[in-house]
């Protein structure tokens, strides 16, 4: 990088919140897939001022800004594309307000998502997003990816929870959208586009979040299933009786086995499925709710039901759907999470297909997942050192849009486009909706300044 | 194992040193990185990565919590081997080891620096090797956290058997070089223990078990030594060897792993940390009520990875009766950023790291804070002293042994 453009950058941040050394910033050229480039410079700006700056100077002098938050995405999106700035915001990690009277919070994009679950529960509060990621996921990241987590298919994503930003656009200017009202209709809905926009539309330094009230109870029961169908059906069932789990996840039986070859909990290593199914609400309405989903899995040809009668139980239960994402790289090393989702009744047969899938191609395809949502979390395990596998992984993940496609779903429930996905964005999208984005990027960022290469 | 990461990012979440810089060169997974780099011969070492590398604390918090039980701290030692195989030492720790460690082996690394230091031209040595250079800045505090050094040996102080009358069992006991040199109190604490149970106790021909080398990467340093130890201890006939300090244990643990010649029994079996002996083989009760107010305690990370190396000193803190309360400190096995010479060479990043522990105990006023490795006692007692707490850093055996 040009040694003018690093002593500039330098004059706004400081010397100290720059990265110049190769080495250093081969530890910003990856996030939480294969995908690698390496930034020209890393940039740690503490305000929204800094931010603006830096962006107005790229626009001047032409080179390209990543946009990063802890860098755990798994699709690419603030991975650097060999040239250009990382723009590292985990500095700006703030907790500006909580208010229980609005019900909000406003926070800068740096804060650590658990940091902030637990700050509103202190105050009696909720902030339902829960991406697995949350121990270290920031929430300007959340915000960007538009994140999702196992509470959502009761409580919503991340964009049902965001009421107004500040952002910073491709041309540094400084915008802010929505407010602290959950009504506003004043104009197009610039948050809800800024949401899930990867970094390319503005960068985010402050979020008003919406909050609840937290939930007074919870219950959690682990039922267990000797045939997939079933487990599936329970799904539709529980739904059909006016039921809204806060949790619904399903595990299939090759992550039954990973995880009890992991964790030795006594999960029955000849079921095909399992589902973790957790109400909340007021403590007469758990029991209630509880009593009505044990029916729904025992109609529905459960094997077993076991409800957690207290916190230790439930922690247990909860283990080991958290352990999963590490237990399955037991088989291979490699592991590429996809995120298909499809509407809830298509469940069955998507199953169907990625047991196909994983058939065909001789591949290891553990299913599970948030099943309430339809958002199941196919991961292919193989080996990235195995070119042959490797060719082959890459045909399955296309057939797996497909399918998810085919059943009216879509290619990405949570973890974005970036540049994973990009070349089958269109598939989804068709050309006419691809180009609306386009000329929607170009129109804000016709320099191509923020975290050009993603998405399309 | 490094095929194991899968960049996920969840050390970020356990690794004091990216909690106090946010930097990701100073994480497992940018460490992971680099050495995936240096592997497929895409880096070569230099001294950006040599800093790089000496920038962790080797805790294992990270492995502990990794989803995919990725060790980093042993991948960093082995890469700080690999560093040492391609570029040698530097200069100060290449003196320290040869002529201290080694050649001196009876002599431990920080006391014999400091004893020169303090008396004598060492202050002209350190300069003429540019250690200043790699100590940069606030010298006269890194000074201050060096503990005065006992005016004499612990092990020249006690004979080298202590026979009790009706002994029910024979200990070796490895001191450790901080016990000999800087706080002899421990090593009398432990052998008033043993005394009182009935245990005779051992004190053989010893030097320094290895560790600042093991952790520099220089691992034929850590063999000689190995072997001069093993070789003192195997001639011996015991029942059991206890060590008073967590990081001489974590590396006898070590042996073994370090260790291709056959034929040398190389005791694992039979080394224990004093806490683990006295609660598991001995199942002491203490005998009698003292009055020590408010104590808490922090895990060493070299004992909390132990089996029962969480439980034997807190089961034995819980036990002083009397006017003493044992309560458990927040974040109690967060690393205190010691790591052996790290809060030297990286003295302003070893205070942060340390400041979570004085924000604790300002919001607790403790009389005693107990642990049971001297490098801790000696990273706490600094810190405490500059932040001006009144809580007393000592090793777990000085209460316990109050209680005789
Ligand atoms: C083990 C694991 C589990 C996961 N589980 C889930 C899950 O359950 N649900 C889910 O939805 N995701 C999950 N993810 C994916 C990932 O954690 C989320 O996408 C998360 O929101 C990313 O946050 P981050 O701070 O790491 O952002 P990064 O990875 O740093 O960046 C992600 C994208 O956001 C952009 N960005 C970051 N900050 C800003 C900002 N302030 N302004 C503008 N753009 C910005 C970047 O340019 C990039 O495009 C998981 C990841 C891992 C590794
Ligand atoms: S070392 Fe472990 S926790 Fe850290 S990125 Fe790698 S897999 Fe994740
Ligand atoms: S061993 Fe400790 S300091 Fe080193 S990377 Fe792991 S957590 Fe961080």
């Amino acid at each position: 990088m040009d040694k003018e453009i690093i002593k500039k950058i330098k004059g706004i941040v400081g010397r100290q919140r720059v990265l110049e050394s190769f080495e250093e910033r081969l530890c910003y050229s990856y996030d939480g897939t294969v995908q690698r480039g390496i930034p020209a410079l890393v940039v740690f700006p503490e305000n929204t001022q800094e931010v603006a700056e830096i962006v107005k100077l790229a626009n001047e002098k032409e080179f390209p800004i990543f946009p990063r938050g802890a860098g755990t995405g798994l699709s690419g999106g603030s991975v650097p594309q060999d040239r250009g700035i990382a723009l590292v915001l985990t500095r700006m990690n703030k907790i500006k307000e909580i208010s229980k009277e609005d019900l909000l919070a406003v926070v800068e994009p740096g804060v650590i998502t658990e940091v902030f679950h637990q700050a509103v529960e202190k105050e009696g509060l909720f902030y339902p997003p829960d991406p697995a990621s949350l121990k270290t996921s920031t929430l300007g990241g959340n915000v960007a990816e538009n994140a999702g987590g196992p509470r959502a298919f009761k409580y919503g994503v991340t964009k049902d929870y965001v009421l107004g930003l500040e952002v910073v656009t491709p041309q540094g200017d400084i915008m802010r959208t929505g407010g602290r009202t959950v009504k506003n209709v004043t104009g197009y809905d610039l948050t809800r586009l800024i949401v899930g926009s990867e970094g390319t539309l503005g960068i985010i330094t402050e979020i008003t979040l919406r909050l609840l009230p937290k939930p007074q109870a919870k219950q959690t029961a682990l039922a267990i299933y000797d045939k997939m169908e079933n487990a599936a059906q329970t799904v539709t069932a529980i739904i059909c009786e006016g039921i809204i789990p806060a949790t619904l996840e399903l595990m299939d039986q090759t992550t039954i086995h990973c995880v009890e070859n992991y964790l030795n909990m006594g999960l029955p290593l000849d079921a095909e499925a399992v589902l973790l199914i957790e109400v909340d609400g007021s403590p007469g309405q758990v029991v209630e709710e509880m009593k009505l989903v044990k029916v729904a899995c025992e109609k529905n040809g459960c094997r077993q039901v076991q409800v957690a009668a207290e916190a230790t139980e439930r922690d247990r239960l909860w283990k080991a759907r958290r352990a999963v994402s590490s237990a399955i790289v037991q088989l291979k090393p490699t592991k590429i999470s996809e995120d298909a989702t499809v509407p809830r009744s298509k469940i069955p047969e998507m199953v169907r297909r990625l047991k196909a899938i994983s058939t065909k191609y001789n591949l290891y395809l553990p299913v599970f997942g948030h099943a309430g949502d339809g958002n199941l979390h196919p991961n292919i395990i193989a080996d990235k050192r195995d070119h042959e596998e490797m060719e082959r992984v890459e045909k399955a993940v296309a057939e797996l849009f497909q399918a998810a496609l085919d059943l009216g779903g879509t290619l990405s429930g949570e973890h974005g486009i970036g540049l994973m996905k990009k070349t089958y964005l269109v598939w989804e999208t068709g050309d006419v909706g691809i180009n609306y984005m386009k000329a929607i990027k170009n129109a804000v960022d016709p320099k191509g300044i923020l975290n050009p290469g993603k998405m399309f | 194992m490094m095929n194991r990461c899968s960049r996920c990012g969840a050390c970020q979440a356990y690794c004091p040193l990216y909690q106090e810089t946010g930097l990701e060169p100073f994480v497992a997974r940018g460490k992971v990185e680099l050495l995936d780099l240096l592997q497929d011969s895409k880096l070569q070492w230099n001294d950006k990565l040599a800093e790089i590398f000496s920038t962790c604390l080797l805790c294992g918090n990270c492995g502990d919590n990794c989803p995919n039980k990725v060790k980093a701290d042993l991948l960093v030692r082995e890469g700080r081997r690999d560093l040492v195989v391609a570029r040698g030492l530097p200069i100060i720790k290449r003196t320290v080891f040869n002529h201290f460690l080694k050649k001196d082996g009876r002599l431990g690394m920080m006391a014999k620096l400091f004893y020169l230091y303090q008396h004598s031209g060492l202050q002209q040595v350190i300069r003429k090797s540019r250690v200043l250079e790699k100590l940069p800045g606030n010298l006269d505090l890194k000074e201050k956290i060096l503990p005065n050094l006992s005016s004499r040996e612990f092990r020249k102080m006690v004979p080298k058997v202590i026979k009790t009358e009706n002994s029910k069992l024979r200990v070796g006991y490895f001191t450790g070089c901080m016990t000999n040199y800087v706080y002899p109190q421990t090593g009398f604490s432990v052998l008033k223990v043993l005394k009182a149970n009935k245990v005779e106790v051992v004190i053989p021909e010893q030097g320094c078990c290895g560790i600042p080398a093991l952790a520099s990467g220089d691992y034929e340093t850590v063999r000689e030594l190995a072997r001069k130890n093993l070789a003192s201890f195997n001639s011996l006939s015991l029942d059991y060897i206890v060590t008073d300090c967590a990081s001489c244990l974590g590396t006898w643990l070590e042996y073994p792993e370090l260790w291709q010649e056959n034929g040398v029994n190389l005791l694992v079996e039979k080394i224990m940390d004093i806490s683990t002996f006295l609660v598991k083989i001995l199942q002491i009760e203490l005998p009698n009520p003292v009055d020590l107010g408010l104590i808490i305690y922090h895990d060493p990370c070299h004992l909390k990875r132990v089996p029962g190396g969480r439980e034997n000193p807190r089961a034995l803190l819980k036990q002083i009766t009397g006017n003493t309360r044992f309560v458990e400190m927040k974040d109690a096995d967060r690393c205190c950023g010691s790591a052996g010479s790290f809060h030297i060479t990286h003295y302003q990043l070893s205070q942060k790291v340390v400041q979570a522990k004085v924000k604790t105990l300002e919001s607790r006023q403790a009389q005693y804070l107990a642990t049971g490795c001297p490098a801790c006692m000696m990273q706490l007692s600094h810190a405490f002293s500059e932040a001006g707490l009144p809580t007393k850093v000592v090793h777990t055996m000085e209460l316990v042994a109050k209680a005789y």
